[in-house]
């Protein structure tokens, strides 16, 4: 079995030793996303969609098609900057042994990745129980590209400004992001032009055309949204590589 | 230098903790003001102008002084540990722990007040004042209680947004009626009174300053107990 096999797996069992954040990843989008549903009131709003034109739905639709995404942000963020924090050390002394930064840093993704794979099914799942989108693969999409987004920039958070500042930092950004400024609940129901700027632009208009509209436009905003992804994945690997490899 | 101020010294040795521990409640009370009303409205609350941004001020400080209080109790166990081994005593390191963290959840709900009173000039400054210090604290105790229980960072940050989440989705103005476990339920009724330009009855302010006192005194108690049972 090679270096990295062996990384991951180790990586996968030190995760297993932890089945109060199991429970956490698991309970926490199945609490809030159920309750936030059925506590949000049926009030029509109107909703402005990628493609152009709008639809007329109700909060509670709405709600139902942004919470997961909210959850999944949250979640895979905070994941990010911890997972990437507590290997840092271990991962140094295997640099130190003769494990090559990618060998590393390969299996940590592959468990990051996982962890907002996790919190993605149970998100999609539970939200499967009080909301149907129109278009089910690109609501799948939408949402792990929210996930894969903000865990990587948890990592990177993480790596920059230490534990306390990155977890200050991921969650504001992602109830401000993902929360407010994308959030048809909100506004005009369409982001303002200053929006496309963050992170969580992409992702976001992917999802309001699933989630309302029968054939799939937000072309544009699918590309932005992997973009970003492909951005941060490299920016991560550079950035913990070189601070992995330092001190070897 | 004593051990308070190391302690708190100790948390904002990354000058961005500090700016985050300002700019956090600052830039949410000026970005939520015109969204939390809209919010309130579809959950069936009846939140509505500034009481929604006051509320949005004292949310801000709790979130921001409970993970605070998380990190204190949780990051320096070993540390922590070995000082009350040589000589301190785990109820003054507790102590220290503690003041240090209300020092900072008092720059943190400063912060946010400043900026509800500059976005809104709140018409009872002191009652929101105080309310939003009262949230931090009592979340303050709430991320000393997580931290002192569970070990691992990633887990015990994840149960602090828990309680908070929960909160926020149970508690006044959200919802028509307010959960009984709300924890900051008081605290928020002062604040929204606050908001609307009116004032709070004595036996408000008596209640709220139990609910401070024991919450503080809970995480008080459980830090030193996690102490002595690592020592």
């Amino acid at each position: 079995m090679n270096r990295a096999a062996v990384a991951t797996r180790l990586g996968f069992r030190e995760q297993r030793r932890r089945p109060l954040l199991i429970v956490l990843l698991v309970g926490l989008p199945f609490f809030f996303i159920t309750r936030a549903i059925a506590q949000t009131e049926e009030i029509p709003r109107r909703v402005g969609l990628p493609g152009g034109g709008e639809v007329l739905t109700t909060m509670r639709d709405i709600h139902g098609a942004d919470m997961a995404a909210i959850t999944i942000g949250f979640l895979a963020g905070v994941v990010g900057v911890f997972v990437m924090q507590s290997a840092r050390q271990a991962d140094r002394r295997l640099v130190v042994a003769g494990f090559r930064p990618g060998e590393v840093l390969a299996p940590r993704l592959v468990v990051l990745g996982t962890a907002t794979l996790l919190v993605t099914v149970v998100s999609l799942v539970v939200t499967a129980l009080s909301f149907t989108p129109q278009q089910w693969p690109a609501f799948i999409v939408g949402n792990l590209l929210v996930g894969l987004i903000y865990g990587l920039l948890g990592a990177l958070a993480g790596a920059a400004v230490g534990r306390l500042g990155a977890t200050y930092l991921i969650l504001l950004g992602a109830m401000l992001d993902v929360g407010i400024v994308q959030n048809p609940m909100f506004g005009s129901g369409t982001p303002p032009a200053w929006g496309a700027a963050l992170p969580g632009y992409g992702p976001a208009r992917v999802l309001v055309d699933a989630a309302f509209a029968s054939e799939f436009h937000a072309w544009g905003a699918l590309a932005i949204g992997v973009a970003w992804t492909a951005t941060l994945a490299a920016a991560v690997l550079g950035t913990l590589g070189r601070l992995v490899a330092v001190d070897g | 230098m004593n051990r308070t101020a190391l302690f708190a010294r100790e948390q904002i040795r990354t000058p961005f903790t500090l700016v985050m521990l300002i700019a956090v409640p600052a830039v949410f009370v000026v970005a939520s003001a015109g969204v939390l009303a809209e919010f309130a409205r579809a959950l069936g609350g009846g939140l509505a102008g500034e009481a929604a941004s006051a509320l949005g001020a004292g949310w801000a400080a709790a979130f921001i002084a409970g993970t605070l209080g998380f990190f204190q109790a949780c990051s320096a166990r070993g540390a922590d540990r070995r000082l009350a081994l040589a000589g301190a005593g785990p109820a003054r390191v507790a102590a220290s722990r503690i003041c240090a963290s209300v020092a900072l959840a008092v720059v943190a709900s400063a912060a946010g007040f400043a900026a509800l009173e500059l976005r809104t000039g709140i018409a009872h400054p002191g009652h929101a004042a105080l309310a939003v210090l009262a949230f931090a604290l009592v979340y303050l105790s709430v991320g000393v209680l997580v931290g002192s229980l569970i070990t691992a960072p990633l887990e015990g940050s994840l149960a602090v947004c828990f309680v908070f989440l929960l909160d926020v989705f149970s508690g006044p103005g959200m919802t028509e009626h307010a959960a009984p476990y709300s924890v900051s339920r008081k605290a928020a009724d002062i604040l929204i009174a606050a908001g609307l330009g009116e004032g709070s009855a004595t036996g408000d302010w008596i209640k709220l300053g139990l609910v401070v006192v024991a919450a503080l005194a809970a995480a008080f108690a459980v830090f030193v107990l996690s102490a002595r049972s690592r020592a």
